[in-house]
């Protein structure tokens, strides 16, 4: 298909006794949407924060576009094009949703105390057109009119849109969702799910996305990892996850197999 | 009555404040009276046209104005007889040279008539101002406010009301906590040891610009070198300490706030010999007859601060084609303007740096360091920027204020100094430069001029009308020596920032985002409340 955009070899992390990633190695297409699930507690999310470099592997490597992105500080990886979203929302609380998505803009804008104290006119055009850059973002998440709202009084909803929005004004090439559609009613998850096809047909960015919610895992991505205990059990498109005896025991234990071809979803409800 | 309630609360601080000085401070307080009056109501006045609200304004602004003219008439008829002056001692009206005797009657009955009039003027005015288009109002606005400035030293020299020198004091402070704002407010970082870099800066100037050793720097040129000695300081001292978090890091700024007082009371006797290399050329006891190089001080041991004696004199601003001695000791009016346009320079650049990139990351690593960090801020960088920013504006104020003093003590700038800065951020609103300056205002103020004034009334009032009926002689020890309100002056501070945390912890006048952030939960329940009363 197309080239890796990024790869992680054999990457482990381990806190103390516990190895939260255990010797992963996933590839992540230019271009796809590649979800991650897997239990609570499989060691996604630190998957997440390694790449990011809030965490550093204790072994292994992640490549981004030819770039090793171990031991890079959370600020040098966004300027490589890596921008995410939280799990448990993590907002600028008390600053205006505008003021979010231009902080989002950080890496782009070079203004330094000095220009900012004399504003010289290059500065002033740069903000001129980080303002407008922002307003765009904050209509195209549909949050338009909400600029002035102070983050924390948004609803839930909006806030997850917000949170986008300040992660695409990085412009990044790859942008990471950790559970995007967590507490969203059926009715607002499935406009995300169209919301994520968009982004990535519409301005090409390159898609991993953590979540629990199966419609939405099986309904967008292209390739889906799957994460138990640190370690990856499978990796395949949707058809071939949802027929992996091995998942499906991950996510309902043994003696579940006898399920299989069916969606993990209805079998869980089932159950 | 309802509807008068703030200004009868406004009037009644006012009379608090006349009731200390009486006569012609009545004119002064009138028109603050007037001014937050009118203020208050034209903004929250249901009436849209500038002349409704004016209008609407006048009442409220009278009944201000007359509590607040209470307070004076207190001060005339019952503060003056108990504290032993007569009633006829003059208050002397400087006009150029010659002076207009009057008696305390006379300018108490002046006083009383032209602070109301002129309280409810100015309400009315200002009302009438917030009902003009946006772009007219800030205009006119500032344009009053200016007017206000400027006017008041002349008030201050024609009526003898001699309040210029702790206003001078207060803007000095007022440029402090602006400083500090950056620091605590925007970055949200705890900072105890702010007066360091005040001493720095004044130190930096007593040093180049006085005879201890003998340099004589201009002062416009010594005043951007402490401050970019205070702005190094804050590199030196954040570029390890930055990383700390919260407790950490002002438990680091308390002991550095805690050192340099100490260090520049020690610097007395400075003679620097490089510690490595020991000469010793053929035919010397290497035992006795090292030489060492010098680097400084190689005549011998140099003073370089006068410890505990301080450095006195030190240099004063000139401004070419001028009098040599316009900046002098006893004239304060140039002082005065020329803090007061360090202050207007200071908001101009620190809401511009508020409203950049910059200040965004600033707030941004307040907010929530993590999700900054992943934005792209880095938040050492922005830190220390934020630290050395806060200390450059301290460096201003230190070198302006070793001028202005022109001597300066190791004492002048111990922790309770800090400590008080912070509270002036904290009092006003945090990250809001408008309340800083307000929290400014009301504590120097009270520092500065209320509680001397209340602490020479008081003793006037012991000695003439207490001590003389008192037989018993600890008793009188104790009335005469130790109620003395400069003493407990700590106190009343901790007093009223405890006060403070409890029932307004966002400040006077809070930055939208804290006001927010700390009454979210409030709101929410008086909304539930109106719901279920509707």
């Amino acid at each position: 298909m197309t080239n890796t955009i990024l790869s992680a070899n054999k990457v482990t992390k381990r806190f103390g006794g516990l190895t939260a990633v255990n010797s992963v190695n996933i590839e992540v297409k230019e271009n796809s949407i590649h979800s991650v699930i897997g239990p609570n507690g499989a060691g996604k999310t630190t998957f997440f924060n390694c790449l990011t470099g809030f965490y550093k592997p204790e072994e292994g490597e992640l490549l981004f576009n030819g770039h090793s992105l171990v031991g890079l500080r959370s600020d040098q990886i966004i300027v490589l094009g890596i921008a995410r979203t939280y799990q448990n929302i993590r907002l600028f609380a008390n600053l205006t949703a505008l003021d979010n998505v231009l902080i989002g803009q950080h890496i782009h804008l070079k203004a330094g105390w000095l220009g900012s104290a004399l504003r010289f006119p290059g500065i002033v055009r740069e903000e001129k057109t980080a303002l407008l850059e922002a307003n765009r973002l904050l209509k195209f998440v549909g949050l338009g009119n909400k600029g002035n709202h102070i983050a924390k009084n948004l609803s839930y909803g909006d806030q997850r849109r917000l949170e986008i929005a300040r992660a695409l004004a990085s412009k990044p090439k790859l942008l990471l969702l950790d559970e995007p559609t967590a507490g969203m009613n059926p009715h607002e998850t499935e406009e995300a799910t169209i919301f994520f096809r968009n982004l990535r047909d519409e301005l090409n960015i390159t898609i991993v996305l953590i979540e629990h919610d199966m419609r939405v895992v099986m309904g967008i991505s292209e390739i889906i990892s799957v994460l138990d205990y640190g370690q990856k059990i499978a990796e395949g498109t949707p058809k071939e996850i949802q027929n992996n005896a091995q998942v499906i025991e991950a996510y309902l234990g043994r003696g579940s197999a006898g399920n299989i071809g069916k969606d993990p979803a209805v079998v869980a409800k089932e159950a | 009555m309802e509807k008068y309630r703030t200004a009868i609360t406004i009037g009644l601080v006012g009379a608090a404040i006349t009731l200390l000085f009486g006569g012609w401070s009545m004119i002064l307080v009138g028109t603050v009276v007037g001014a937050i009056t009118g203020l208050n109501y034209g903004q929250h006045s249901a009436k849209r046209g500038a002349l409704d609200k004016a209008r609407e304004v006048l009442l409220p602004a009278l009944i201000g104005n007359i509590i607040m003219g209470l307070g004076g008439t207190l001060y005339t008829f019952v503060v003056v007889p108990l504290t032993g002056k007569s009633l006829n001692y003059d208050q002397p009206l400087k006009l150029g040279t010659g002076r207009v005797p009057l008696d305390s009657i006379a300018v108490f009955i002046i006083g009383l008539a032209a602070g109301i009039a002129i309280g409810v003027a100015v309400a009315a005015l200002i009302a009438y101002l917030q009902g003009l288009p946006e772009n007219v109002r800030r205009v006119a606005f500032i344009a009053s406010l200016i007017v206000f400035l400027f006017g008041l030293p002349f008030f201050d020299q024609v009526t003898g009301l001699d309040w210029i020198a702790a206003i001078i004091t207060i803007q000095i402070f007022i440029l402090l906590a602006l400083g500090l704002n950056i620091v605590v407010g925007y970055a949200g970082l705890l900072d105890l040891g702010y007066a360091a870099f005040f001493a720095i800066g004044a130190y930096t100037t007593g040093l180049l610009s006085s005879p201890q050793i003998d340099i004589y720097w201009n002062f416009w040129l010594v005043i951007w070198v402490a401050a970019a000695m205070a702005a190094f300081a804050g590199l030196v001292l954040g570029a390890p300490t930055l990383p700390l978090r919260g407790d950490y890091l002002a438990i680091v700024t308390l002991g550095f706030g805690e050192i340099i007082p100490v260090v520049f009371r020690n610097l007395i006797s400075v003679k620097l010999v490089e510690p490595f290399t020991r000469i010793c050329f053929v035919g010397c006891d290497p035992k006795v007859d090292v030489v060492r190089w010098c680097i400084y001080a190689c005549q011998g041991a140099l003073d370089l601060t006068a410890g505990e004696k301080g450095i006195n004199p030190i240099g004063r601003p000139m401004i070419p084609f001028t009098d040599e001695l316009l900046f002098s000791s006893r004239s304060y009016l140039p002082w005065y303007f020329l803090v007061f346009g360090l202050i207007v320079l200071s908001i101009f650049f620190i809401r511009r740096l508020r409203n950049s990139r910059i200040g965004r990351a600033w707030m941004a690593i307040r907010e929530d360091e993590l999700a900054a960090s992943q934005m792209g801020i880095d938040p050492v960088k922005t830190k220390l920027l934020a630290f050395s920013m806060g200390a450059t504006f301290s460096g201003f104020a230190g070198a302006f204020y070793g001028s202005y003093i022109s001597a300066i003590f190791p004492s002048v700038f111990d922790f309770s100094v800090s400590v008080i800065i912070l509270c002036m951020v904290i009092l006003g609103g945090l990250g809001n430069m408008v309340g800083v300056i307000i929290g400014g205002i009301l504590i120097m103020g009270t520092d500065r001029l209320f509680l001397p004034q209340i602490a020479t009334l008081l003793k006037d009032f012991m000695r003439h009308s207490v001590l003389g009926n008192v037989s018993n002689p600890v008793l009188k020890d104790f009335l005469e020596i130790s109620v003395d309100p400069n003493q407990m002056r700590l106190a009343i501070f901790g007093l009223v920032l405890v006060i403070m945390m409890v029932v307004r912890p966002e400040g006077l006048v809070p930055s939208e985002e804290r006001r927010a952030e700390l009454h979210e939960g409030e709101e929410e329940h008086g909304d539930a409340a109106t719901e279920a009363a509707a």
